[in-house]
């Protein structure tokens, strides 16, 4: 066993370091204060690679793998979470084309979002449904050659930006959950207001209307019932990605920390002397190191994730890895606030900012109690 | 046009740390990467190449890491590399470097313009393309601010202590740049994929008929140490005012305000 990135790895690393420190840290904050992200970061973002590192180039992907792409999103998560959504909300649904789709279905989709040229939702939350499929509202009725889908859907990201959807509805013809892939912005589609998160702020969260929407027959992805299928075995894929994000900001509430503790002094000297903040600082380190390995780790499964069953696999270790890394990573944040005492609770102040990503990040793509239920009947079978 | 850009392997500056006791770096697991004025160097020779069209070569000597580390100049857009690989090269000084460069360009044969950094980015003596140009009796143009061409000749702009001077010279000739000529591109990550499979030829001492008299080393390095910051630690601590004009008293009686 050798641990060891190859030269390529190590170069999206720094192309990813390189981008989010010139491009993202200047404007960290004012994406966070107005909840807006430059058009030109999802574009650079697209230009770079960046959206598309872990799909082949035969479908416009960078063609890397995921360990490239978790020591990407460790970077770019590193200082916005907001601005890494271009990356991981194309992820989610470009893996489930990639898997489940016809060839028609990623001929016309893949290459503009593997290139960031659309941005894609895929959107399962009801608002009486979280992770519970079997609880799913929305219907879809087969009308001749075409769906007719009506219900609404909720905390979908980037529903604004022009792009595919991937929609879960229980069919009239199976009675189960089906996935749906179509472009957004057709009659019938329409959008809430966004909702004004605490975190990931830059990446709008709206609720979705569909009444009437007018789908051909063919927009079906997968088989017809087999929705479920299709959530289980993408949502690890997801979960990689929150986790990659998570990782970077704890590194980056580490940093922070070492910077603060050598400037603040108190009783003469800098804080980073006295034995106690050494101690802090040790066990966020020991915790940081500890998320950073289980996740290179996941990617290189997610890299050779290549049977129905690794998939499953993938999906129990992703649900291991983010019960374990988002509350890993809101402990470091929250030691980093605890250094900078009273300045850590104000605007302005990276480790302030990621307090409220931290938090987002326990709860989406399933909160910790699934993540643990997932994990724990895995174990006893 | 033909454009060989050399560049030098280092170690990421960014990276290395300071032992406190001793001031010397701690170079272990440091990665290697490519100068930073080196890169500046690469990316002049990739604009040129897409307005005027033609090929960049980067051209580098150094250790057997030297074959990965080239990866990040492939990427950048350059469209091969010439590699001259010796353990020996390793820690090699300016005017041996400046030989084995030399001979290198001389085996590649056709050239129009050789661009380098202004210094590198470890030692920055800054000697190796005026060697070069001795050697390859080639015209030197230094502190290029900016650089254009026009069919055979090339206009640059050199950033001197207290003027601007802009020259002209007949290409072939040897470019050195410094940093403010542009920004290094990013490279893309389709681009760092591609560069393992551009071509790339590895070259041996004896394959480009460097003499052993000439790798004799003429410098010795006595020591490598950081500079020491010993803080003057002055506190005024007088009322807000009095302590406020000390505070300048003392800063431009050392030299910084008021020069």
């Amino acid at each position: 066993m050798e641990f060891k990135f190859t030269k390529e790895q190590e170069l999206i690393q720094k192309t990813a370091r390189e981008f989010a420190q010139k491009r993202i840290e200047p404007i960290m904050f004012q994406i966070d204060e107005h909840n807006e992200l430059p058009d030109y970061i999802p574009k650079e973002i697209g230009e770079l690679g960046l959206a598309g590192i872990p799909h082949p180039e035969e479908y416009g992907g960078s063609g890397a793998d995921y360990v490239s792409y978790v020591l990407a999103l460790e970077q770019i998560g590193r200082y916005s979470s907001g601005a890494a959504t271009t990356i991981t909300g194309n992820n989610l649904s470009i893996n489930a084309i990639k898997m489940f789709g016809t060839e028609e279905q990623k001929a016309n989709w893949l290459p503009e979002l593997c290139q960031g040229k659309k941005c894609s939702t895929f959107v399962f939350t009801e608002p009486a449904t979280g992770s519970d499929m079997k609880m799913l509202t929305c219907k879809a009725k087969l009308d001749g050659d075409e769906w007719v889908l009506n219900g609404t859907k909720r905390f979908a990201t980037n529903a604004e930006r022009p792009g595919p959807m991937t929609v879960f509805a229980v069919d009239d013809q199976s009675g189960y959950p089906t996935a749906f892939l179509f472009e957004k912005h057709c009659p019938g589609y329409t959008i809430s207001e966004p909702w004004d998160k605490i975190g990931y702020r830059g990446a709008h969260t709206y609720d979705v209307y569909l009444k009437d929407v007018r789908i051909p027959k063919e927009d079906v992805l997968g088989e017809i019932g087999k929705g479920f299928m299709i959530l289980q075995q993408n949502i690890g894929f997801g979960k990689i990605s929150i986790s990659s994000l998570a990782l970077g900001r704890a590194q980056g509430a580490l940093e922070e920390s070492i910077k603060y503790a050598k400037e603040r002094v108190q009783k003469g000297r800098p804080i980073a002397k006295f034995p106690t903040l050494q101690s802090r600082l040790a066990d966020m380190a020991a915790k940081v190191e500890a998320c950073r390995w289980l996740l290179y780790r996941l990617g290189y499964m997610a890299s050779n994730a290549k049977t129905n069953e690794d998939r499953i696999q993938l999906a129990q270790q992703s649900a291991l890895t983010k019960m374990f890394v988002t509350p890993t990573s809101l402990d470091v944040i929250r030691d980093a606030v605890q250094i900078h005492g009273s300045y850590g609770l104000m605007k302005g102040y990276q480790v302030e900012l990621f307090y409220r990503d931290a938090v987002v990040a326990e709860i989406i793509e399933g909160v910790l109690d699934v993540q643990k239920i997932l994990v724990g009947s895995s174990l006893v079978g | 046009m033909n454009i060989i850009a050399c560049v030098k392997q280092v170690f990421d500056l960014q990276q290395v740390r300071i032992k406190k006791e001793t001031r010397e770096p701690i170079m272990e697991n440091i990665p290697l990467t490519i100068g930073d004025i080196d890169k500046n160097a690469l990316e002049e020779g990739v604009r040129l190449i897409e307005q005027h069209g033609g090929k960049v070569t980067v051209v580098s000597a150094g250790s057997e890491d030297l074959e990965e580390t080239i990866k990040e100049g492939l990427a950048m857009g350059a469209d091969e590399a010439v590699l001259v690989i010796d353990s020996s090269l390793d820690s090699a000084e300016s005017a041996v470097s400046a030989v084995v460069l030399a001979k290198t360009v001389k085996k590649i044969g056709e050239f129009d313009l050789i661009l380098l950094g202004e210094g590198s980015s470890d030692n920055y003596s800054g000697q190796v393309g005026p060697r070069m140009a001795e050697i390859l009796d080639l015209p030197l143009v230094s502190f290029v601010k900016s650089l254009k061409v026009d069919g055979h000749r090339i206009q640059a702009v050199r950033s001197l202590d207290d003027c601007m001077e802009v020259v002209e010279v007949d290409m072939p000739a040897i470019v050195m740049v410094m940093s403010e000529i542009n920004e290094a591109r990013i490279p893309a990550v389709t681009q760092i994929l591609k560069a393992g499979r551009k071509p790339k030829q590895v070259l041996s001492l004896d394959e480009i008929e460097v003499d052993p008299a000439e790798m004799e080393t003429k410098v010795e390095t006595l020591s490598n140490l950081a500079p020491e910051q010993d803080r003057k630690q002055v506190i005024f601590k007088e009322d807000a005012d009095t302590a406020a004009a000390d505070l300048f008293n003392a800063l431009q009686s050392e030299g910084f305000i008021g020069r």
